[in-house]
């Protein structure tokens, strides 16, 4: 289990790189990465040479702060700060949805394993919002409740939800808030299950282990990354190890590892059996707030990719074996 | 019989055969047609074997003649076979035709069939290997041949005739079984699945594949997959024993994975449905006692880790449902081992021989009596669980696992001691004896040799977690430090999460500060699921919570240690000193928690039985405080007090502390500043201490404790703390000025002590901020640049802790919204007319964007950034596309902040939103929008002081709407409102001069008079500004005379360029309208000082100078000033008048240096004029004038 540096390039964006992604492969393609940027654009990546496939795509009128992509590969979505989110079609950039929210009420985003729907996470509004992706109307809103036993909100922003995530077989939905609880869904049923605490503070990445869909691995600004029996709410493991936040985690397609990308300028790659970091890439000279693992798939491809982006404004390619 | 056509084809055949009856091919095909014609006819018995018969004649005829024809052969060995029956023959027969054509499937196969029926084995694997060595074509042969061999169980030669036969048969899925099982038996156990798997996707309802490949994946270890074909096998066969079995240890393996992992919950779900298998797989055959030994097996992994839930209800816990809930779980672990224990029964019962059986029993009868808390201490010579476990150890007893078995269970320490030598004897290396031994060690007292017997089982095996449990244990005898008895801990806890471990890994940490760690808090909640009827565990519980601030979970905890400390019967230890600790940890989280009244409670309990310590008087004095009970509270910080010269040095500085606190809180600031001259001096020593009398000193204007404050010494406090008092020191500089000259805060005196503060500790981003809020909050014009320019954004990490003061964002974000020129990064829109650099809201645009996204809930940021967007799009003239986003990010806040209507801070932001969502309707011409937010602003809170802006938001809105009643009403609430910000009055006096709103009176001036006297060295500037205002509104009305004179005054408050340019310009306009030479004259003297103020080069200046100098016939003037016009012009955007002058200079025959003119001289004066046309055809002047100097 190791991480071998490929390929980086340097000012891939002007500004900030925020979010990654990677667009499953298609018949005719490869699998492509996504980033988009404070720049005000969205771009994409040939792997493995990372060479910029098509013009930027502009449209966006502040910072992208999510990029989703369809489990086809057709499709993909990005969400900016203004609060809309522009579905694309990848092969062409061509628009075909435009989904109004609040600003405020739009943070991250993902499709869910089979495509039916786009859950988008955000806002003070404390909702995830589910859209269904052939109609692109909207078909529910999950309000966040609020943990017992909680101090009254006097704020109104301490259910900031930050962060979204699937099940692997599209059952349950998590999301993450600035408080540090995760609100456990039962899509089907549409309906609240539990809390799952141990972080004191935001989560801003997460996702479930692609081999158990029990297993959630979430990030937080507390510096630590939480591994969760999603049903059984317990806290079944912890790993420390960044010196500052954790803004980005994402699992391997084996379920053997996770990556996280973090503050502190680091992308740690942890062994999952024994919990402990096997290896940190510092090639990045700012914060990561992005790391992703390629989806498996595509022809002839077997090896793993990890592509991780920063706020130094590059990207990097690593060979994950 | 035979049709017509074939009765033709029947003839024809006879004919051929006849013409040439020595051609065996003639024989063989009529032969075959008639044996063909006979099949078909099949139902008619007699007359198709007479048919056949015909047909054999010609076979055989044609055999003659051709011997090596083998399908000739294949049929006579058909007939034989089938028609005449003589097997001997029939075997002849194929055997020739096998042997002519090694291709030859069919009579292969009915060759090996007869052998096969015969039970001659081995001739028929001679048949089949001499064809597949024959030709490697033969599939049929290699298909045969493996099937074969692995009847015969001749694995590794079936291999490859299965691999070749596959070739031939891709699809075949009894090859791929037959592969896939030949793989499993040589232990290519990733083949096997493989192969398996290949023949379940040929056909999904392979139950014996899916049930071998179910059983590999559980001895590789993949539980989750092999769960995954029991689960897929039971489906096709719901009653299938061997796949519940398989489903039932598969579900069994994968629980214990996750209990390894401390998925308590997780692990329990699974054993409850594996239970389920195992019953049903019982139920369905009785007398299998591996079955009931799994069952036995199941119950055991249940009883060790059925989790224990915390029943999550109010306040505070109900101790009966606690008490009950703990008995149910008790219950429910019990219950399940004494299933165990019959399930091991049974499975004894059915296979007695099996000495691990005996073991089990033991095992399970062990923890019975642990759940049931049975003493050790009867009489009887042998206890049970030892009893069995020797039963196992007499029919193996080489087994050194059930030695150390029996060390574990034996309940005196010699036979411990002697079963564990024992099982060492029999190997040297076994870490699990050499562990135990260490506990035993331990145990006894002997912590040399308990060392010594751990470091070989540390060394043997080191993912072991017991010796490097009991090396943290060494803390206790101070052999290690606390840190590394963590560490170690820890990794005992990682490897196994016992809840003896987890309960000492978290007195660990909280020993050696790690309290705070996502471990320990998993670990503890673990614990707690597995052990909750040990106080010391919710205990523990409630400091991890307490210290993650998590009070109510923390409170929650302690009341369940006590509940357990009053019901438990067999303690170890004191248990009225662990209620006491308990009870004070209690009514610390209460008191944290807010609830002070049962804090006192708690506090005064103790008290009444005499055991209020230190510690608890500090907590009780403060609930006492919260509760406003002020005279008990200082009684208790009294009797505290007198205590304190008893105490640790850091205890007695913590409680020095809380009481100077809470005498200030109560009897104010004189009293404590006599308490605190009484003090000894070593008492002020603590750094807590030090920055409470530096506090209180900025507080006090006389001083009293200034003589305290050099007794500080400087070396002993941190570096943080000085600067922190070096802050605190600034704000008392502001605070003294007050009493003098009865002010606002003296802002000035505050930023200058701040400046040397700075100067001295460069890095300090404290006093960075604390400087940076004082320059927003000063009068200056330029501060918010300086501030801006002091405030250092972090690149990368997060922020510090913000100490009320403004961070560096929100310096920039305000700098860049307070930015009063109109300037612009982009040059296309204006001039940078702006001194400072720094001063662009497009460069603070990224950063607050940034900041944003770091912080998405953080509302001042959103709200920075909205303002800084406005900004820019005034710059670039409200482009539309800005103005829909603005508006949609602007009604977002706004209705986000109507959540947060508490605060003043909230309340001036929607205004300000408020008016910002007016004025991008105005830009974009909705005018009852425009309106309606003016309108909406003024509802928020009426008294506000920024509401003359929504008035005068309202006086604009009716301007452009030409509603002149209502803006003269608005006009009259401006005056009336009135405001201290002086460009308010600004604004409101153009459009009092704009729309003639009040004729002859001066009130707008006075007001504006009366707003600037208090804002000190920026009141030239705005002086300067009402002056070019008033001149602009004399402009309006033509009358240029006042306007100069406005200018002049202007001039004189402030030189910047821009009012020198306009002065010079007016005085020209004067001069060409009134011919006065003085005017040129002053002209000439504020162009002049404009381009020497300016600090680059200013478009116009140059060109109005080279004009007024012309006028006065000074040529050489005109020329050098003309010429520097040319680059006080960016490239792309020299107007054509520039040019058109440029020709003038070029006309100009070549006198003085050349190195001036350069520019003019690098082209011909026609040039200069094309190019003058060119940008601007429009203009006759240049056409007539090309026309003129192309006929010169």
């Amino acid at each position: 289990m190791k991480l071998a540096g490929l390929k980086s390039v340097e000012n891939a964006h002007d500004e900030s790189i925020w979010a990654a992604a990677w667009v499953p492969a298609t018949d005719e393609r490869p699998a492509l990465l996504l980033t988009g940027s404070l720049d005000e654009t969205v771009r994409m990546w040939r792997p493995d040479e990372l060479a910029p496939v098509g013009s930027p795509c502009k449209g966006h009128a502040l910072g992208v702060v999510s990029v989703a992509a369809h489990p086809s590969g057709a499709v993909a979505a990005s969400s900016s700060i203004d609060g809309f989110i522009r579905v694309f079609d990848v092969d062409s950039y061509a628009s075909i949805a435009t989904l109004e929210a609040s600003p405020s009420e739009v943070w991250s985003m993902q499709f869910d394993p089979k495509g039916t729907i786009l859950a988008v996470a955000g806002g003070g509004g404390s909702t995830v919002k589910l859209w269904d992706t052939s109609t692109w109307q909207l078909v529910a809103s999950f309000p966040v409740p609020r943990p017992d036993g909680a101090p009254p909100d006097k704020t109104g922003s301490s259910k900031f939800v930050l962060s979204v995530a699937w099940s692997p077989d599209g059952k349950r939905l998590a999301c993450g808030s600035i408080d540090g609880t995760i609100a456990v869904f039962d899509v089907a049923r549409a309906k609240f299950l539990h809390h799952l605490e141990g972080h004191n503070m935001p989560v801003r990445s997460m996702v479930f282990s692609p081999v158990d869909p029990r297993v959630l691995f979430t990030a937080s600004d507390d510096t630590n990354i939480h591994m969760y029996d999603a049903e059984g709410k317990s806290l079944v493991g912890a790993m420390s190890g960044h010196s500052s936040w954790v803004l980005s985690v994402d699992a391997s397609p084996d379920g053997t590892a996770i990556a996280t990308g973090s503050s502190d300028r680091t992308v740690k790659l942890w062994d999952l059996s024994t919990r402990s970091a096997v290896q940190t890439m510092k090639n990045h000279s700012d914060q990561v707030w992005g790391v992703a693992f390629r989806p498996p798939g595509g022809s002839g491809v077997r090896v793993g990719r990890l592509a991780s982006v920063s706020e130094d404004r590059s990207i990097s390619l690593y060979d994950y074996s | 019989m035979l049709q017509l056509g074939d009765q033709y084809l029947l003839r024809q055949l006879q004919e051929t055969l006849d013409s040439d009856p020595d051609n065996p091919s003639h024989h063989y095909n009529l032969g075959l047609y008639l044996w063909e014609s006979s099949e078909a006819m099949g139902d008619c018995v007699g007359q198709s074997a007479q048919l056949k018969e015909r047909a054999a004649e010609h076979f055989m005829a044609s055999a003659k003649l051709n011997p090596s024809n083998g399908a000739a052969f294949r049929f006579l060995g058909h007939y034989y076979s089938r028609v005449s029956v003589d097997a001997q023959r029939s075997a002849k027969c194929y055997q020739r035709a096998v042997t002519l054509d090694p291709f030859d499937s069919e009579a292969g196969e009915a060759l090996c069939d007869m052998l096969d029926g015969d039970g001659k084995e081995s001739l028929e694997i001679a048949v089949c290997k001499e064809a597949s060595e024959k030709s490697p074509r033969a599939f049929w042969a290699f298909q045969r041949l493996g099937y074969l061999q692995v009847h015969q169980r001749k694995w590794s030669e079936a291999v490859p005739s299965l691999q070749h036969a596959i070739r031939g048969f891709p699809t075949c899925t009894d090859l791929w079984e037959a592969l896939g099982l030949a793989y499993h038996r040589l232990g290519m156990f990733t083949a096997a699945i493989k192969s398996y798997g290949r023949a379940i996707e040929l056909d999904n309802s392979r139950i014996f594949a899916l049930l071998e490949s179910g059983y590999i994946q559980l001895m590789l270890g993949s539980f989750r997959k092999g769960v995954e074909q029991f689960r897929c096998a039971l489906e096709l066969a719901p009653c299938n024993l061997s796949a519940h079995f398989g489903l039932a240890s598969g579900l069994l393996g994968w629980s214990k994975d996750c209990i390894k992992s401390g998925a308590f919950v997780w692990a329990a779900d699974l054993l409850r449905e594996a239970s389920e298998a195992a019953k049903t797989s019982t139920s369905l055959s009785g007398n299998l006692y591996s079955a009931w030994k799994l069952q036995g097996d199941i119950q055991i992994a249940y009883t060790s880790c059925f989790p224990w839930e915390s029943e999550r209800s109010g306040y505070d816990i109900d101790e009966e449902l606690f008490k009950s809930s703990i008995t149910n779980w008790k219950n429910t672990c019990h219950s399940a081992a004494k299933n165990a224990k019959l399930s091991y029964q049974r499975a004894l019962h059915l296979a007695p021989w099996h000495a691990n059986i005996y073991a089990d029993i033991a095992i399970s009868v062990d923890l019975i009596d642990f759940l049931e808390d049975r003493n050790k201490d009867s009489q009887e010579a042998w206890q049970l669980p030892e009893r069995m476990a020797l039963g196992g150890l007499l029919l193996e007893g080489v087994n050194k696992e059930f030695w150390v078995l029996l060390g574990s269970l034996a309940s005196t320490n010699a036979l411990k001691q002697h079963a564990l030598i024992r099982g060492l004897e029999l190997d040297l290396s076994l870490s699990e004896a050499w562990a135990f031994l260490g506990k035993l060690y331990r145990n006894l007292g002997e912590k040399q040799l308990a060392n010594q017997a751990f470091d070989h089982a540390r060394s043997i095996d080191p993912s072991l977690a017991l010796p490097w449990a009991g090396m943290s244990a060494n803390y206790q005898d101070g052999l290690c430090s606390a840190n590394e008895a963590y560490e170690s801990c820890l990794w005992a806890v990682q490897i196994l999460p016992l809840a003896e471990f987890q309960v000492g890994l978290a007195a660990l940490a909280v020993l050696s500060g790690q309290v705070q760690s996502p471990q320990v808090l998993g670990a503890i909640g673990q614990a707690v699921q597995r052990a909750p009827y040990s106080p010391e565990s919710h205990n523990l519980h409630g400091l991890v919570c307490e210290s993650r601030k998590d009070y109510q979970s923390a409170i929650m905890a302690y009341q369940r240690a006590r509940c357990l400390l009053k019901i438990i019967s067999n303690f170890k230890g004191d248990i009225k000193s662990c209620l006491v600790d308990v009870s004070v940890n209690l009514a610390r989280s209460l008191c944290k928690a807010g609830r002070a009244l049962d804090a006192v409670h708690e506090c005064e309990n103790l008290n009444e039985e005499g055991l209020l310590d230190a510690k608890s008087l500090q907590i009780y004095a403060v609930a006492l405080w919260k509760l406003g009970q002020y005279n008990l509270a200082l009684t208790m910080a009294r009797k505290l007090a007198e205590d304190v010269s008893t105490m640790k040095h850091t205890s007695a500085a913590a409680a020095l502390g809380l009481i100077c606190t809470l005498t200030y809180n109560i009897c104010g600031f004189n009293s404590v500043v006599t308490m605190i001259r009484k003090f000894p001096s070593e008492c002020l020593r603590s750094s807590r201490m030090s920055l409470i009398v530096c506090a209180l000193n900025a507080l006090d204007r006389k001083n009293q404790l200034h003589s305290l404050l050099p007794s500080i010494p400087q070396t002993v406090v941190s570096h943080g703390m000085i600067i922190e008092m070096h802050s605190i020191t600034a704000i008392g500089k502001m605070l003294q000025i007050t009493g003098e000259s009865n002010q606002a805060l003296a802002v000035e005196k505050g930023v200058n002590y701040l400046r040397k503060a700075l100067h001295m500790y460069p890095n300090s981003t404290l006093i960075r901020s604390h400087l940076g809020s004082l320059l927003l909050s000063s009068d200056d014009l330029m501060a918010p640049a300086k501030a801006a320019r002091c405030a250092v954004v972090p690149t990368g990490h997060p922020c510090p802790i913000n100490k009320g003061f403004r961070l560096p964002y929100e310096i920039h974000g305000a700098a860049a919204a307070a930015c009063h020129s109109f300037c612009s990064a982009i040059p296309k829109f204006s001039f940078p007319t702006c001194n400072d650099e720094l001063m662009h809201g497009a460069r603070s645009l990224p950063l607050l964007q940034r900041r944003l996204h770091q912080e998405p809930w953080n509302q001042n940021a959103r709200y920075l950034l909205i303002l800084s967007i406005l900004q820019k799009a005034r710059e670039e003239k409200f482009p539309h596309q800005l103005c829909i986003i603005l508006k949609h990010l602007i009604l977002d806040a706004i209705s986000r902040e109507k959540f947060l209507r508490e605060n003043k801070l909230s309340h001036s932001r929607s205004i300000i939103l408020l008016l910002c969502a007016s004025e991008i309707s105005l830009q974009t011409g909705d005018f009852p929008g425009c309106i309606r937010y003016a309108t909406d602003a003024l509802n928020v809170l009426p008294t506000h002081s920024d509401l003359f802006f929504a008035h005068l938001q309202l006086c604009r809105a009716y301007a452009v709407q030409e509603d002149y009643s209502n803006l003269r009403n608005q006009y009259t609430n401006c005056l009336q409102i009135k405001t201290n910000h002086p460009i308010g009055w600004l604004l409101l006096k153009y459009l009092e001069s704009r729309y003639s709103l009040q004729n002859n009176s001066d009130i707008i001036e006075e007001n504006f008079r009366t707003c600037i006297a208090s804002k000190g060295i920026s009141a030239n500037c705005w002086i300067a500004n009402f002056e070019l205002v008033s001149a602009q509104c004399y402009m309006w009305h033509q009358d240029y005379f006042r306007a100069e004179q406005a200018l002049t005054r202007a001039c004189a408050a402030n030189t910047d360029s821009c009012l020198l340019l306009c002065h010079g310009a007016i005085c020209m306009e004067l001069a060409r309208q009134q011919g006065g030479p003085q005017f040129v004259s002053r002209s000439i003297s504020s162009l002049t000082k404009a381009q020497n103020n300016s600090p680059t080069l200013l478009p116009i200046v140059s060109l109005l100078l080279a004009q007024a100098e012309a006028s006065f016939g000074a040529k050489a003037k005109w020329e050098k000033h003309l010429s520097l016009e040319w680059f006080a012009w960016p490239a792309e955007m020299r107007p054509a008048e520039l040019y058109f002058q440029m020709h003038l200079l070029a006309k100009q025959p070549s006198t003085g240096s050349t190195q001036d003119r350069c520019i003019a001289y690098t082209q011909s004066s026609e040039r200069w004029i094309q190019r003058a046309i060119h940008l601007n055809p429009s203009c006759l002047r240049y056409w007539r004038t090309l026309e003129m100097a192309v006929a010169s």
